[in-house]
């Protein structure tokens, strides 16, 4: 939010190149309000009480905010440490991990599932790591938490290291010389300086991780009462000809979505 | 005091080539160099901050070679001062004591009213006590100035790592940073080195000075030596000595030798020599006087034109050609009376004395 310059307009040719960006603007604005609108009017007060009182629902939520939490929880856990190795330190295999990071990003999430469910139901690994080490992933809660991790820690972590990189490196030279250890140093001055950034990887890590669909379907299906968060009970919903219910669940997930953006652009982070 | 023996420290393509430095414990040591010569480098060295190839570092009888930076007990600002801007100007000048625990490991109210008066009496010393509340961004270059030395002197070090402090401010501010920052150390009796690109800096802070250049010390010395005996022709030119002539050597002279400069002129210089040589003569040395008249003291005397002269405020800079092309620094009213017929003709004398050979 800081750091706005306003460009003048001087004369009728700085108006119409105004108006030309502006129209791209505003025609964006207004197709996607088109669409909450017509959402909103499509539903009905039936369907909203319905969203308000069934108990899958509702279940289907709690699943979607602790599972979210828990995947932003863990993902912060590795993009803080993985964001500073890779901003601050040369290694071999360095540019192997800063790609390897961005694939999730770039690849389509069902894969996610895919390859989830491929590992842990075809590999002697996954297969020793399921039933002798006890850890069930494939169609249990914690099999959710591991998919958005998998699918969304990309953002944190690539957020994180934007955060770190924007840390001018002397702040922390002069930590060093004042008496700080280098962990003193990450602690007391890089991490505080790089708190937006990584806030802001955190709640679209969040955001990801809350609108995440089709590896879910994958690797742990949508039982109800069960595996189902809120972006399956859309599609259960809707499968089962519950329009109505459905956007009014979509509608939720505007909202929330909204909610998570707009905490962004308070905090200032550079990352949206 | 401050040693280093044959220092070396290489990155990428450039390097720092065996530095041998030494400053005795309470002077103000001046490091001279253009930008890009290693000088910020070899503070990082000094600091701990880059891990030499070779060499060793002593501070204050010490062998710190080996040592973290926060064992080396050095009060370093460097360029831009980087503050800390999440934390207030007081947390900024107490940030030492707390990184390092003062006085005591637990965290007391004592030990907080501790820090705040030593934080206070520190901002007395620079007199920013009045910003102590205010937070980096609202500063202006010679508040932040102020603020990151008083962060590097609350720990009390014996020595002062300056790195170019004054270059962001003003000229009027940087007359007076400077001052202040020769007042403090003095007071303090630190060991200070202030690496800077800018020689009115020098002039106004430093005991001794070096010039640093590619990562290598071309000369160390009193800045009088500096400017008078140059080792090389980087260094005169870094002293802004722009008379620089080769020539070659035909006899001796009474106090010297006889050298050929270009088109035949002939001049005395001092010292004996061989072969070729470069040698030097400061502009302010260059006595300039009008051609009717004559100076019989002086053993290097021709005649030159004026092309062009400037007033550079305290002095007149005068642009002369003639066998010898040079440049010339007069008094107002020596250049009052020069008097030049329509042709700008003068007469030039170089005296011997102030004549410098450079070392080949």
């Amino acid at each position: 939010m800081k750091n706005l310059v306003c460009t003048p307009i001087r004369g009728w040719r700085d108006r119409v190149f105004a108006a030309a960006t502006l129209f791209f603007v505003a025609a964006f604005v207004v197709f996607v309000l088109v669409l909450i609108v017509t959402d909103v009017f499509y539903i009905n007060a039936k369907a909203v009480i319905t969203v308000l009182t069934s108990r899958f629902i509702r279940h289907a939520l709690w699943m979607s905010i602790w599972t979210t939490f828990a995947t932003t929880l863990i993902a912060l856990l590795f993009a803080v440490p993985m964001g500073y190795a890779l901003s601050r330190f040369r290694f071999p295999g360095r540019l192997l991990a800063d790609t390897l990071v961005d694939l999730p990003v770039v690849f389509p999430p069902l894969i996610v599932g895919l390859t989830l469910l491929v590992f842990f139901s075809q590999t002697s690994l996954g297969k020793w790591i399921q039933e002798d080490l006890g850890l069930e992933f494939v169609f249990q809660p914690k099999g959710i938490v591991l998919c958005q991790f998998l699918a969304a820690a990309s953002l944190a972590i690539r957020s994180a290291k934007a955060a770190f990189d924007s840390v001018d490196r002397r702040h922390e030279d002069v930590a060093l010389t004042l008496g700080c250890t280098q962990w003193g140093s990450f602690r007391r001055v890089c991490l505080p300086l790089a708190r937006n950034g990584i806030v802001a990887g955190g709640i679209l890590t969040w955001a990801r991780a809350f609108g995440l669909f089709g590896p879910l379907m994958i690797f742990v299906g949508s039982f109800r009462g069960r595996t189902e968060v809120l972006s399956t009970t859309i599609f259960l919903e809707q499968s089962v000809g519950n329009l109505e219910v459905a956007l009014a669940i979509a509608l939720l997930l505007i909202l929330m979505a909204l909610v998570a953006i707009t905490i962004i652009r308070l905090l200032g982070g550079s990352v949206l | 005091m401050i040693r280093t023996e044959q220092l070396a420290f290489r990155i990428g393509t450039f390097a720092l080539q065996h530095l041998n430095i030494e400053v005795a414990a309470g002077q103000y040591f001046i490091l001279l160099g253009p930008p890009g010569s290693g000088k910020t480098l070899f503070l990082e060295c000094l600091c701990g901050l880059k891990k030499i190839d070779s060499g060793k570092t002593f501070i204050d009888g010490r062998d710190v070679t080996y040592l973290e930076p926060r064992a080396r007990h050095i009060g370093y600002v460097p360029q831009d001062y980087a503050l800390f801007p999440h934390l207030s100007v007081e947390q900024n000048i107490g940030f030492g004591l707390r990184a390092r625990r003062y006085p005591r490991p637990e965290r007391s109210r004592r030990e907080r009213q501790d820090i705040a008066s030593k934080v206070t009496e520190i901002a007395d010393l620079l007199g920013i006590r009045y910003l102590m509340p205010r937070r980096i961004d609202g500063l202006s270059g010679g508040e932040r100035q102020r603020v990151a030395l008083a962060r590097a002197l609350i720990l009390c070090p014996k020595v002062l790592l300056l790195d170019e402090p004054v270059c962001a401010l003003d000229e009027f501010t940087r007359q007076d940073v400077c001052a202040q920052l020769l007042r403090i150390q003095r007071q303090l009796g630190l060991t200070t080195i202030h690496v800077s690109h800018n020689l009115e800096e020098a002039f106004s802070v430093a005991d001794r000075a070096a010039i640093l250049y590619q990562g290598a010390v071309q000369q160390d010395g009193s800045l009088d030596e500096l400017l008078r005996r140059p080792n090389t022709e980087f260094v005169a030119r870094f002293m802004r000595c722009e008379n620089i002539y080769s020539a070659e050597l035909i006899g001796t002279s009474a106090h010297g030798c006889r050298a050929r400069v270009k088109h035949g002129i002939e001049v005395n210089v001092p010292g004996r020599h061989q072969g070729k040589i470069k040698f030097v003569i400061r502009p302010e040395d260059v006595l300039v006087f009008p051609r009717s008249s004559h100076n019989p003291k002086c053993e290097n005397e021709f005649a030159a034109h004026l092309v062009r002269w400037r007033d550079c405020g305290g002095y007149i800079r005068l642009e002369l050609d003639g066998p010898l092309s040079m440049i010339a620094h007069v008094t107002h009213a020596a250049f009052a009376g020069l008097k030049t017929d329509s042709d700008k003709g003068v007469n030039v004398a170089l005296p011997l004395s102030s004549i410098h050979v450079l070392r080949q």
